[in-house]
């Protein structure tokens, strides 16, 4: 039945009763609610603030394993509806965007016009722009594009008592007021739900080519000496993404240390670097090339590893997480090598991959569940000893408080807090959702 | 800094506690002393600060505040003073804590690309510090060989460069900030990226200097580019010129500098320290740049120099060597500086327009140049849209002061109404307080004040800038001739 307190908000057709009360990865509601404009939203949010009902926010639902320690709320407002261009502006590179926008697509759309959006996260064709900048995720070309913060320039946000706020612009370059749009990339929707989002693009490279670099077993010394080679050389790699050997062997066939090299720029350009790396080459190592289709496609193919909300199963052996790994670049190198070795000793198996020169980590698992709870404190007190952290991105619900799904408290804390009780003072929206229990 | 001087007012209490934190030596706060922290590089207000505190250290500038609070005197935090929208400017008995002697560099690491500073190191000395050894520090403000990476940090500050490689906010990875409670915290520990919880790093920067004072930055360091080839073009119709910029955005090329002035700045710049010989009947130059893997820029430069005679370019050629290509950028980042050699005042202006615009919005700045007039010189970074007109007036002139505010308001007016913004890089400041109404509703600084709350719940820190105050309307204090050696930007002789 639906709530009769719902009555009246929107049409009945966009509201039901949710019939996956026990979702494996948590963050449902009791009620359903589709939202198909931003007046929805914020008709929703203006209800549920002045009633007090929590609201659990969905779109693609690829990263429903991400944060979370309350099963349920009142309402999952669902945005996967709530899709489409508002506009793009060819000539100045910017595009703006409903949140429920899958990646895919937008890029399928920005092609015809030779451009795209330089954000290369997992699972396009069910991840949403808004999903994505709410949880910051990103893919190992942001060594030379760098990440959402650096492409979002301008937001519409519907803040949990209902009001819409702009944030930023509409133009690339804007200093006025403070950066509000930062607070709600990787805020996991905790601050207000992202109702529109303008984001900076670039035209689609002339040419892109793919060295893969596969290193014999043990050669850790190696790579790390030709990546600290390669990032002091004149070549600017768009990746420098380490695959550990599991990886790699579903990437290449080969069941190797790989090192992904991508160059995107004028053919010329992109041949000559490829010859830096040829005439660099470690002592056994070996480098296979792909160029323009064939390298779109393994990177197509890249995407589509780890958990992405919709594949875990009923299997207690098979339980899945998913961690990011954040580090100084080149201990990247050094968490791939524990990430492995705690595989073993945890009796879990791990397919990983890192940007040696931007310092995440991503560390997909399978195993037992108290396996990977064991395997994740492992990875974590090792990763901190460099300073590093480890955050979970997918784990099943039952898990989460168990792990941890952020780490420690940061020592400033309480400005999150305030950040929060600013912004949302009744707690509704995402409640528990994120670091420190916010 | 002359402490001979014969002291003719005593210490007050206030004064003699900050004394007793930093030394005596280290407080400026007779009237002599202060005249020259009364204003910024934005000169058209100023206002006497009580004292000037000189901090060496985080601990010092946390005491400083642990102070300030107790007596609730409100304070700022100053860099070098090149602000152009009065951040670092005092209403009036704010005590300064310049960090000006705060110019180590703590740290270097180029294997992982960072490199950690005091807040008063100065901008171009980090790219000549590490320049030997191929790298630099990207963002380069005109004034970069006097602005501080503190200041870069609290204005966002950009420049020439950042078509390609972004502002502040994308090279700051790490700060240690004191906050307004004194406490001190560190966000993005070590330069890690994505630390887990809100993004306060990019909240910070660009925050004007009124959410806490930066202390120390960790930054993003760059490779030095394989190479580089820079491209003049001259133009007779200034349309022409927008219609190139657009297409070689079109043409997917991103230059790392896409550089536009009007005929009023060529006058400006050849008339002062570093003239190029550009012919005076043109309506504008661009100053173009591309750089990267060598075997790459050719092929660019070639399409570059298509698309500027497909569209009537009257001369365009490519620098013969690095000395011509020094003295273009010399000549081009002399710009607000040599204004001074053709009119005795000036103001500077910083909107954002969509690229696209360009043609219309350069017209409706003639017009409100006709309005008022006064001449408007155009300097910009037209890549990415960011417009500096140049106001150009004589202050002794009674009214033209409050005409010049006027018209730069009115340019900024213009470029909200396109859908830009009025501000690409100087800050809002005192300056453009009003102007943020403009392009936010009272709601959505609301917002942005809320959140200044949780850092600066007393509003002691930099008080009265970046907001519209109640009440506000436009006041201008007279920038005399007499107060000239204390601006910033003619002292300096050098703009953006
Ligand atoms: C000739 C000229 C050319 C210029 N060209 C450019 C340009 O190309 N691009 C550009 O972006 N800007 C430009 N500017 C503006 C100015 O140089 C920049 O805004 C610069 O970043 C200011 O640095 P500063 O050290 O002088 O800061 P200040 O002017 O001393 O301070 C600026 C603001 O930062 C705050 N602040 C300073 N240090 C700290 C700290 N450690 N912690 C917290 N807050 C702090 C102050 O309170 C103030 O609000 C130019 C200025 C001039 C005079």
């Amino acid at each position: 039945m639906i709530a009769s307190y719902l009555d009246g908000i929107l049409p009945k057709e966009q509201i039901r009763i949710n019939d996956e009360l026990r979702h494996p990865l948590g963050n449902g509601g009791l009620q359903l609610i589709e939202a198909n404009s931003e007046e929805d939203i914020s008709k929703v949010l203006a209800f549920a603030y002045s009633h007090n009902k929590t609201v659990n926010v969905i779109s693609g639902g690829t990263k429903r394993g991400f944060g979370g320690e309350n099963e349920r709320a009142d309402i999952l407002l669902s945005l996967a509806n709530y899709k489409g261009i508002v506009e793009h502006s060819v000539g100045d590179l910017t595009m703006t965007v409903k949140p429920g926008t899958t990646l895919k697509e937008i890029t399928d759309e920005l092609h015809k016009h030779g451009q795209r959006v330089a954000l290369d996260a997992s699972w396009p064709e069910l991840a949403t722009i808004g999903g994505i900048i709410a949880a910051n995720d990103s893919g190992p070309k942001r060594l030379l594009y760098g990440s959402a913060r650096d492409l979002v320039i301008g937001t519409r946000i519907v803040y949990p008592d209902g009001n819409v706020v702009r944030t930023g612009g509409k133009v690339v370059k804007n200093v006025a007021g403070y950066d509000m749009n930062k607070l709600f990339i990787g805020s996991m929707g905790t601050l207000g739900i992202i109702s529109e989002i303008t984001i900076k693009l670039r035209p689609l490279p002339k040419y892109e080519g793919l060295s893969l670099l596969q290193f014999p077993i043990g050669k850790e010394q190696d790579i790390r000496e030709f990546s600290i080679k390669i990032l002091d050389s004149m070549a600017e790699p768009v990746s420098l993404e380490i695959l550990n050997p599991s990886i790699a062997e579903k990437m290449t066939g080969n069941r190797q240390d790989t090192l992904a090299i991508s160059f995107e720029d004028r053919e010329k350009a992109v041949l000559d670097q490829e010859n830096w790396v040829e005439t660099h080459l470690p002592f056994g190592g070996e480098h296979v090339v792909l160029h323009e289709e064939d390298a779109r496609q393994w990177w197509e193919k890249f995407r589509h590893f780890g958990p992405n909300g919709y594949h875990d199963t009923e299997s207690e052996a098979d339980t899945q997480a998913a961690l990011k790994v954040g580090s100084n670049n080149l201990d990247v190198l050094v968490n791939m090598v524990a990430a492995d070795n705690l595989a073993a000793e945890h009796h879990v198996a791990v397919e990983a991959h890192g940007g040696i020169g931007h310092g995440i980590s991503r560390i997909y698992v399978k195993g037992l569940p108290e396996d990977i709870v064991s395997y994740t404190r492992a990875l974590r007190d090792k990763v901190k000893e460099k300073s590093g952290y480890v955050v979970c991105t997918h784990l099943p619900f039952i898990l989460r408080e168990a792990v941890g799904v952020w780490g420690e408290k940061p020592g400033y804390f309480a400005l999150l807090e305030g950040i929060k009780r600013t912004n949302d003072p009744k707690n509704i929206l995402n409640r528990n959702r994120f670091v420190g229990g916010i | 800094m002359n402490r001979k001087k014969h002291r003719r007012e005593k210490p007050d209490a206030v004064v003699q506690r900050l004394m007793n934190i930093v030394g005596e030596r280290e407080v400026f706060y007779l009237k002599e002393d202060l005249i020259s922290y009364e204003c910024d590089g934005y000169t058209m207000s100023k206002g006497m600060p009580k004292a000037v505190v000189f901090v060496k250290s985080t601990e010092h500038v946390s005491a400083v505040v642990r102070c300030l609070n107790e007596e609730k005197i409100p304070y700022i935090a100053r860099g070098a003073g090149t602000g152009l929208s009065g951040g670092a400017t005092p209403l009036g008995g704010e005590v300064i804590i310049s960090l000006v002697r705060m110019k180590r560099m703590l740290h270097l690491d180029l294997e992982n690309r960072k490199a950690v500073v005091e807040p008063g190191f100065i901008n171009l000395k980090l790219t000549q510090s590490i320049s030997d050894k191929g790298y630099y520090y990207a963002p380069d403000p005109s004034s970069q060989y006097a602005c501080t990476i503190g200041g870069n940090v609290a204005e966002n500050s950009g420049g020439a460069h950042c078509l390609k490689y972004g502002v502040t906010t994308n090279h700051i990875l790490g700060l240690e900030v004191v906050l307004p409670n004194g406490e001190v915290i560190e966000i993005g520990e070590e330069g890690i990226p994505d630390q887990p919880g809100y993004d306060l790093l990019g909240l910070l920067t660009g925050s004007e200097g009124t959410l806490g004072i930066v202390t120390k930055i960790t930054v993003k360091v760059l490779k030095n580019p394989e190479g580089k080839k820079t491209v003049l073009a001259y133009y007779d119709d200034i349309n022409d010129a927008s219609q190139a910029v657009s297409e070689i955005i079109a043409a997917g090329i991103i230059p790392a500098a896409l550089e536009m002035m009007d005929s009023i700045a060529i006058e400006g710049v050849e008339s002062a320290a570093y003239p190029v010989g550009h012919p005076r009947d043109i309506a504008a130059f661009l100053l173009i740049e591309v750089d990267g893997i060598a075997a790459g820029i050719d092929d660019q430069i070639d399409e570059i120099l298509t698309v500027c005679k497909h569209n009537n370019v009257r001369e365009v050629k490519v620098a013969k060597d690095e000395a011509e290509r020094g003295l273009w950028w010399a000549n081009r980042k002399m710009g607000f500086g040599a204004m001074g050699a053709i009119s005795p005042d000036y103001l500077v202006q910083d909107g954002v327009i969509p690229r696209t615009r360009l043609p219309e919005v350069l017209g409706k700045i003639a017009e409100i140049s006709k309005k008022y007039e006064l001449r408007i010189a155009n300097i910009f970074h037209a890549g990415d849209g960011n417009l500096h007109p140049l106001i150009l007036f004589d202050a002794s002139i009674p009214g033209q002061s409050e005409r010049a505010a006027k018209a730069g308001s009115e340019c900024l007016k213009v470029c909200a109404d396109v859908g830009g913004s009025i501000t690409g890089e100087h800050g809002v400041g005192i300056e453009k307080s009003a102007e943020m109404r403009f392009i936010f509703s009272d709601a959505e600084m609301t917002a942005q004040t809320n959140i200044r709350a949780v850092f600066n719940p007393e509003d002691l820190l930099n008080p009265g800038k970046l907001f519209p105050q109640p009440g506000q309307c436009v006041e201008i204090k007279q920038a005399g001739q007499g107060d000239r050696s204390t601006v910033p930007v003619n002292a300096m002789g050098r703009g953006d």
